[in-house]
């Protein structure tokens, strides 16, 4: 067969050389590798994208849902990319010697990808970088930063109550938004799963005002929360109403949003209640968590009687007996009796910060309130059981 | 084109579209006809077909037979003996519209010989493809012969629709039996070209008799595995016999309900049934059933159906609680009863294995007898000829080995002399745990070996759902009620039945026409798919089934119950043995774990005697 282009030419885009240090290779494998499902229908999606360009490795991996791409300096020999099983690579990497220099080259004739160190060798086989799906491409016209902690906080408070029934799948996320809250433009994150509901606000960043409302997936958000892990520099949020791209220093993290109306949380946040608890905090998770040991089933309820300066915490459990645990509370209205999920009162007594605990109660069927202060950052709303 | 004018149809044309009513196939011919023979009072009726009933019918009956003039009137349309008041709320009889016979004779050749008792000779007539002959005098016996030849032979594209000879036959078949057995006191007698001689003696009138000849059509086991039932409740009686929950069958086709007589398919008693098995039965398996309705013929409107398979009831509500306390008294009473086909597969297993056994005794020396590990796969191995000594030798030699560590039995409860008491219990004292799962106990006249996890997830599951009946359903509320979207006749047949929805723990209401508001689900059930539980629950009210959210409860319940029962695997001591027996005999059920698999089978010291040859 006649040969009818130079070695050269015919490797333009695909022959690729690069040398990068071991370190730095997991830390960003480690990051993108994630994002890429176990099992997939579609080949390509198992991989990662490799593109070394102008002393830059850039690897990219995604579900199509969510995207991840991590930029790190290197030794770029020749220019190029492929794409190789995002996994394996991953484990190579980890396995090999520390410190080391990890030369990646793909060889032109056999399609496959070379990666060298030290002694060892490996030959993985490529699909083409061009078929590689793309989907940060977009218009993205909201943009604003504000500190990785800050945002950090929105989620970790929030995460808790995001839905995992798929049927209502506007709840299956956080919702993000800016509104004007007593006279001041904040940014809230709310997320409900229909029996809970948390809602964090942190002063609105220069620029999110006019943001759309947006409905970031439970996939994304456990993704940003593992990026902002540790992050302490300002995170640049670019927004679209169908899309969010996050720049956490050299990540940069797209994904889609849900696509649907989250419910009008604010009628759900009850105004009236009168009848104010304040607990102390530790004390009052301890004693649910005690008296929750009698029941067994899920969903399993606790009762909290309240009269002048004293809460009596009881659970039945018709099969191995009975719990109650009476603490000293700061509470003077009326008396009253309210069931409440074990459980939901123990992920939300988790998220409090302050050392108190402020409830505001209305009857044994109405939502009630729950924050570590009046006026405090976060909020949540719980919804009482009939026992 | 100037349109067409009106004009009275011909009546012929009239009795071929109605025909196509009624006589769809061969199988409704041959019920019309059965039926007039019952209600004539015939103590025998004989059936027979060629071609599947396409070439001819032929039903003879012993019965009161009709007269010269009656005979002539009975082939014209809405012409019939049977109402004699004009009472169509007081029907007694298994036809009265009148139809059958013109239709037939519509579309077919239709002969009739008849004689009543006193007459001195039989008269005939012919009505071919709806032109009616004179009525001629005959020979012939008392009662009346009715021939249909060239069914559809008037309406050929009728014919295209029907199946294969074979298939018509055995819907034939299927009527005459579902007849027969709604009438044993009649002989039945079924003969056809593509199928076997059906023949079934008068058995009687009484219960007894009405047992018989349903073992002689839904199968010869059922005599041991039926629950007698015959409960009564403003004037409506609902007796026969019901299945035990082990002897289940893949198809609906075992379930046979009459009412006054009359086999029908009704959605309401079908469903009832399933009601009552839905907790011992597994998913997608039926029970076998014979039973009856009998009630005022003016409690029950037969004229629902052309076929009159279906019926309605004035009270269906009073009927449904009847079938549905009836059938689960009378399975709770059964308890843990288990079927005898257990105890039967067993023998029928060890039975045919013996001759074998005793051939390689020969050469294997006593181990072969013992050799149940692998009965029914390693049967066939058995079975064949026996080949050479060194090749036999083999598989048996590496059982051998396994005997010493899998047949040794994990607990040992040998007899002592102090359980006497245990032994007259139903289940027996226990004596030993093999495989670390079988419950191996001796009673005074058997053998009983129990699966110990099907066992203990069943007491576990009863006691759940008995404490749940006790302490009610704890309700979550819902911080933002869901909004389901129905059809408004489904939104309202919910909002309708919210009382007793909110009994079980879900609290609904009207949302606008169309919609529903959940505002509290059960707690054990929160986080799941609400709108999947509402569809459920309106599923279940459609075919009037109970209960529709305790049976999701029940679900979660019975998968809580698996998990916190004991496993395979778990060695048990004596006592621990002994007391699951004890709380299998005081639990509903116990017969069959939540899958609906047998919890025991049980060998009559008399079945042993058998398999050794003492009997």
């Amino acid at each position: 067969m006649a040969v009818s282009a130079s070695p050269d030419q015919s490797n333009v885009g695909r022959s690729m050389k690069v040398t990068v240090e071991r370190a730095a290779l997991l830390k960003s494998l480690g990051h993108v590798h994630r994002v890429v499902e176990r099992r997939n229908t579609i080949p390509i999606l198992s991989n990662v994208l490799l593109r070394a360009e102008a002393g830059e490795l850039r690897l990219k991996a995604t579900d199509l849902d969510l995207e991840v791409t991590e930029t790190q300096a290197a030794d770029v020999e020749r220019t190029g990319a492929t794409t190789v099983p995002a996994h394996v690579l991953y484990d190579i990497v980890r396995k090999l010697a520390d410190g080391a220099q990890v030369s990646l080259e793909t060889i032109g004739e056999t399609g496959q990808m070379q990666i060298r160190s030290g002694r060892s060798r490996f030959n993985l086989q490529t699909l083409p970088q061009e078929d590689f799906p793309d989907i940060a491409a977009g218009e993205l016209p909201h943009s604003f930063s504000l500190p990785a902690q800050d945002l950090k906080k929105l989620i970790d408070k929030t995460q808790f109550a995001i839905s995992t029934e798929e049927t209502r799948y506007y709840l299956n996320g956080i919702y993000f938004h800016t509104i004007d809250s007593d006279g001041r433009q904040v940014l809230r994150a709310v997320a409900t799963d229909g029996h809970r509901l948390a809602r964090v606000e942190t002063a609105a960043p220069q620029g999110a005002g006019g943001m759309p409302g947006v409905i970031v997936p439970r996939k994304a958000v456990a993704e940003i929360q593992k990026l902002l892990d540790g992050a302490d520099a300002d995170v640049t949020v670019e927004l679209s109403p169908a899309k969010i791209r996050l720049t956490v220093g050299s990540v940069v993290l797209t994904s889609k949003l849900i696509d649907g109306t989250f419910p009008d949380y604010q009628r759900v946040i009850p105004a009236g209640n009168d009848k104010t608890l304040v607990v102390e905090r530790d004390m009052f998770a301890q004693a649910v968590d005690r008296v929750s040991t009698i029941s067994s089933e899920r969903g399993r309820a606790v009762k909290l009687a309240l009269a002048d300066g004293k809460l009596t915490l009881s659970v039945t459990n018709p099969d191995s007996g009975s719990a109650t645990e009476e603490i000293e509370v700061d509470y003077e209205a009326s008396p009253l009796d309210v069931g409440f999920n074990a459980r939901y009162l123990l992920d939300i007594t988790g998220q409090l910060d302050g050392d108190t605990a402020l409830f505001k109660l209305a009857d044994p069927g109405s939502p009630t309130l729950i924050q570590d202060r009046e006026g405090a950052p976060a909020l949540y709303v719980l919804m009482p059981m009939r026992v | 084109m100037a349109p067409s004018p009106v004009r009275r149809l011909d009546p012929v044309l009239v009795d071929r579209i109605a025909a196509g009513e009624v006589i769809e196939r061969p199988a409704a011919a041959v019920k019309e006809l059965v039926e007039n023979a019952i209600d004539a009072g015939a103590g025998a009726i004989e059936v027979v077909i060629e071609a599947g009933g396409r070439r001819l019918i032929r039903v003879t009956d012993d019965g009161r037979g009709m007269t010269p003039q009656d005979l002539e009137l009975a082939v014209e349309r809405h012409a019939t003996s049977k109402l004699p008041d004009g009472d169509l709320f007081a029907i007694g009889t298994l036809g009265f519209r009148g139809e059958a016979l013109p239709s037939i004779g519509a579309v077919a050749r239709l002969s009739i010989v008849t004689r009543t008792a006193d007459a001195a000779q039989a008269a005939a007539i012919l009505v071919d493809g709806g032109a009616k002959g004179p009525v001629r005098p005959a020979a012939g016996a008392r009662g009346t012969r009715v021939e249909i030849a060239d069914l559809f032979g008037a309406t050929p594209a009728r014919l295209k629709f029907l199946k294969s000879d074979r298939a018509e036959a055995l819907a034939v078949a299927d009527i005459v039996r579902r007849l027969a057995l709604a009438h044993p006191a009649i002989r039945f007698t079924l003969a056809g070209d593509t199928i076997s001689t059906i023949d079934l003696p008068a058995e009687g009138s009484d219960e007894a008799a009405a047992l018989r000849r349903a073992a002689r059509i839904v199968g010869a086991d059922f005599v041991d595995d039926a629950l007698p039932i015959d409960v009564m409740r403003e004037g409506v009686r609902v007796h026969g016999f019901a299945g035990l929950p082990t002897a289940h069958r893949g198809s609906a086709s075992h379930v046979h309900w009459m009412v006054n007589g009359r086999p029908v398919r009704d959605k309401l008693l079908s469903g009832a049934v399933r009601g009552a098995y839905a907790d011992v039965l597994p998913a997608d398996r039926h029970p076998i059933l014979v039973m009856s309705v009998d009630c005022d013929p003016r409690e029950v409107d037969v004229n629902v159906h052309p076929a009159k398979s279906e019926v309605r009831f004035r009270d269906p509500g009073l009927v449904r609680g009847l079938v549905v306390s009836a059938l689960r008294a009378a399975i709770a009473a059964a308890g843990h009863r288990a079927t005898a086909q257990g105890g039967r597969d067993a023998l029928q297993t060890l039975a045919g294995r013996q001759p074998q056994s005793f051939v390689q005794r020969t050469f294997v020396g006593w181990q072969a007898p013992v050799d149940t590990g692998g009965t029914a796969a390693s049967g066939d191995a058995h079975g064949s000829p026996l080949p050479g000594f060194a090749e036999a030798q083999t598989p048996f030699r590496s059982q051998d080995e396994q005997i010493s560590s899998a047949f040794l039995p994990a607990a040992d409860a040998r007899a002592h002399a102090d359980d006497a008491p245990a032994l007259d219990a139903p289940l027996g004292a226990a004596r030993a745990q093999i495989h670390a799962n079988y419950i191996v106990a001796q009673t005074r006249d058997g053998l009983v070996i129990v699966d110990q996890h099907a066992a203990h997830e069943r007491i576990v599951y009863e006691r759940l759902k008995a404490e749940r009946a006790a302490r009610g359903i704890a309700r979550q509320i819902l911080l933002i009620p869901e909004v389901v979207d129905l059809d408004p006749a489904d939104a309202d047949r919910l909002l309708a039945a919210a009382g007793l929805l909110e009994a079980a723990g879900l609290v609904v209401e009207g949302f606008g026409p169309g919609a529903v508001a959940v505002r509290e689900v059960p707690a054990a059930l929160a986080g799941g798919d609400i709108k999947g539980l509402l569809r459920d629950a309106l599923d279940a009210l459609l075919d009037e089934r109970d209960a529709p959210v305790e049976a999701r409860l029940d679900r979660v319940l019975s998968s809580i119950a698996c998990h916190g029962s004991i496993r395979s695997g778990r060695r048990l001591k004596p006592e621990e043995m002994n007391a699951l027996l004890r709380q299998m005999e005081i639990t509903p059920s116990a017969g069959q774990c939540n899958h609906g698999r047998p919890t025991y089978v049980e060998l009559k010291l008399s079945d042993i005697e058998k398999l050794f040859g003492r009997r």
